[in-house]
């Protein structure tokens, strides 16, 4: 019986990155999928390797989570973030997270000392405080880049068009330890000028993040609302089940995204029961590392695999 | 080409008690009336599951709209979800309070806006810049959801800060998500689901309702689905996606509802129930709860339940 090699991957976010901004990402996520392999390896804790990774994610303003997230039409940051268990499908979503610095933290205190799965706004931040998290000011999350992006978007609306935004990038990671033990996470600021209180894919179990043991670990990026009507990573995942390759399903679950609602592109990182790797994206770009086997791959173009020794 | 319409809802799937099973009965047969009343005239399976459902929340029976659960706090926090499968559209809101319709607001989010979730206060400002009128807390709640939240704190002893694994869950609060899946005659299917929650739930506390995938989901390629039950349990296996997966390999709706209502009690542990029309137009309801109110019509043939093996007619 082959043995599952301690993996993870993570992703930076798909959408149309400028390549001014190429370099920032790559950096970016290699570091992140570094501090999450470093946890994994310490102790095999998938929920730590993940989190670590996202955390690393949220503090750097080349991502859009934490730290760097887009703003509401009304100019204020505004997070979801969603932690999977795939043992026991057990999940901690947050949505609606003005001050935090690392939802997906608070998210893992839903998920660890709740009895629920998703909680909002306010009722959210008050378990934070509770569990003597730090909160700060919403001011604080809020990076130049998110203020341009606001403002040329409303530029746009002005002008009668709709664009939403097009660097979409939110972050994930998802793991595996020798066990087969499976985590995946994910957390975003949602699109730029979006209507407060709005909420995308990634807080939603099946949308955005999904996670079994059984089956596999996913996270996606792109347009939320199109995600979250075609179901995607619950689609992919139905996929993988029935025994369909990693990257081939992601590939299927995009296809049929773009088929339904021609506007919508994206990416999806997953890591099956086996260990098997898969990344896809019909964006321009994706930005994505991952390690196994002593080796750390990473990636912004289509058809890219860089490799590195860890 | 004509499709035969089909509506089929629920009002809810618990250990329903014998006070409430009459009111209940009476509830799912009078909004399936009015949902097929719109279907049968040619009306959209959209404007038949938004009918239907604006019945349920106003009926105060039901844990949705008018009747709904109170959080801790004392506040009412509803959710809704309205879906179609032709194009995958779809609108939600969720801890959305001062309105008497939530499924209302959702289809305003589905045809007035580019997302499909709103919730908290930025929900309530959309719903209010609208149009959409606002009323009380007061006017939402009901004598039986204050004294059901009198003996969950009581049994709980709750205390601020405490939100380790409440007992209570399971035994005292109702699970009485009201939900509908409609077949119009041109061939299209819509879902819909709404409720107040849980008793004594936290603030800004989602449960699987306004879930895309978990507590509703359509599409035409597989059918349509609306689940009730244990949030959090519906929310972790995607309830809604896991039965529309077996109605995909064309296994047909009830086979399909069970299928899913095992795998999730095996899985995580909890029971529910649901309501579906596959993609061939077939109706199913199946439930592992103790009871769960249902109505159905198709062919002018209208039958309800409320125990296992119901089948109850009644006019359409």
């Amino acid at each position: 019986m082959s043995r599952i090699p301690s993996t993870i991957i993570v992703h930076g976010g798909a959408g149309d990155i400028p390549e001014s901004r190429v370099p920032l990402k790559i950096a970016g996520v290699k570091r992140a999928v570094r501090a999450g392999f470093t946890r994994l390896a310490l102790n095999g804790n998938v929920l730590d390797a993940v989190e670590a990774a996202i955390n690393v994610m949220e503090l750097d303003a080349a991502f859009n989570a934490g730290y760097g997230s887009v703003l509401t039409s009304k100019g204020e940051v505004e997070q979801d973030a969603l932690i999977i268990k795939g043992s026991d499908l057990n999940a901690g979503a947050v949505g609606e997270i003005k001050h935090l610095l690392h939802p997906i933290s608070l998210a893992r205190v839903v998920l660890e000392k709740t009895p629920h799965t998703f909680i909002v706004g306010s009722g959210a931040e008050e378990i934070a405080l509770e569990q003597g998290m730090t909160l700060v000011s919403n001011e604080s999350l809020i990076a130049p880049p998110a203020r341009e992006a606001l403002q040329s978007y409303l530029n746009n609306e002005a002008a009668g068009t709709n664009e939403l935004g097009n660097e979409k990038g939110t972050v994930g990671a998802v793991a595996i330890n020798e066990k087969g033990e499976i985590a995946a996470a994910t957390s975003t600021g949602g699109i730029t000028g979006k209507l407060p209180g709005r909420i995308g894919d990634t807080p939603i179990i099946g949308g955005g993040t999904f996670c079994n043991d059984s089956i596999c670990g996913a996270s996606a990026t792109g347009l939320g609302e199109a995600i979250m009507r075609a179901n995607l990573t619950s689609r992919i995942a139905h996929l993988i089940e029935n025994g369909t390759p990693a990257s081939t399903a992601i590939s299927a679950g995009l296809q049929f995204m773009t088929d339904k609602i021609p506007e919508a592109d994206g990416g999806v990182i997953a890591i099956t029961k086996t260990g098997e790797v898969g990344f896809q994206f019909n964006s321009h770009r994706m930005s994505w590392a991952y390690v196994q086997n002593n080796e750390l791959h990473y990636g912004i173009e289509h058809g890219e695999d860089n490799i590195e020794p860890l | 080409m004509e499709s035969e319409p089909v509506i089929v809802i629920h009002g809810g799937a618990w250990a329903i008690p014998d006070s409430l099973v009459a009111s209940s009965l009476a509830g799912v047969q009078a909004a399936a009336q009015a949902g097929w009343k719109i279907l049968s005239s040619g009306g959209s399976a959209v404007d038949a599951v938004e009918a239907t459902i604006v019945v349920l929340e106003n009926d105060p029976t039901f844990d949705a709209g008018t009747g709904s659960v109170l959080t801790t706090d004392g506040t009412v926090e509803m959710d809704a979800i309205i879906m179609e499968g032709e194009n995958l559209n779809l609108g939600a809101v969720a801890c959305l309070g001062n309105v008497k319709n939530p499924i209302r607001v959702a289809r305003l989010v589905m045809e007035k806006t580019d997302h499909t979730l709103l919730v908290g206060q930025g929900a309530l400002e959309f719903a209010k810049e609208i149009g959409v009128p606002t009323i009380s807390t007061e006017s939402l709640a009901t004598p039986a959801g204050w004294a059901e939240l009198e003996r969950f704190k009581t049994y709980n002893k709750a205390v601020r800060g405490n939100f380790s694994e409440r007992q209570g869950y399971g035994k005292l609060s109702g699970h009485d998500t009201v939900g509908c899946v409609a077949l119009d005659k041109r061939g299209l299917l819509a879902c819909g689901t709404s409720t107040g929650g849980i008793t004594g739930k936290r603030c800004g506390r989602v449960g699987d309702s306004p879930l895309v995938g978990c507590g509703a989901y359509a599409d035409k390629t597989a059918g349509a689905v609306s689940c009730t039950g244990h949030g959090e349990s519906i929310s972790k296996v995607c309830l809604a996606r896991r039965i529309l997966e077996n109605c995909e390999q064309g296994i047909e709706s009830e086979e399909a509802i069970q299928h899913g209502l095992s795998f999730m009690r095996r899985r995580v542990g909890n029971a529910g129930g649901a309501v579906c029309i596959d993609r061939k137009g077939n109706p199913g309801i199946g439930f592992n709860t103790a009871r769960m109110a249902w109505a159905a019509i198709v062919r002018n043939k209208a039958t309800s339940g409320i125990n296992p093996g119901d089948m109850i007619c009644f006019s359409e």
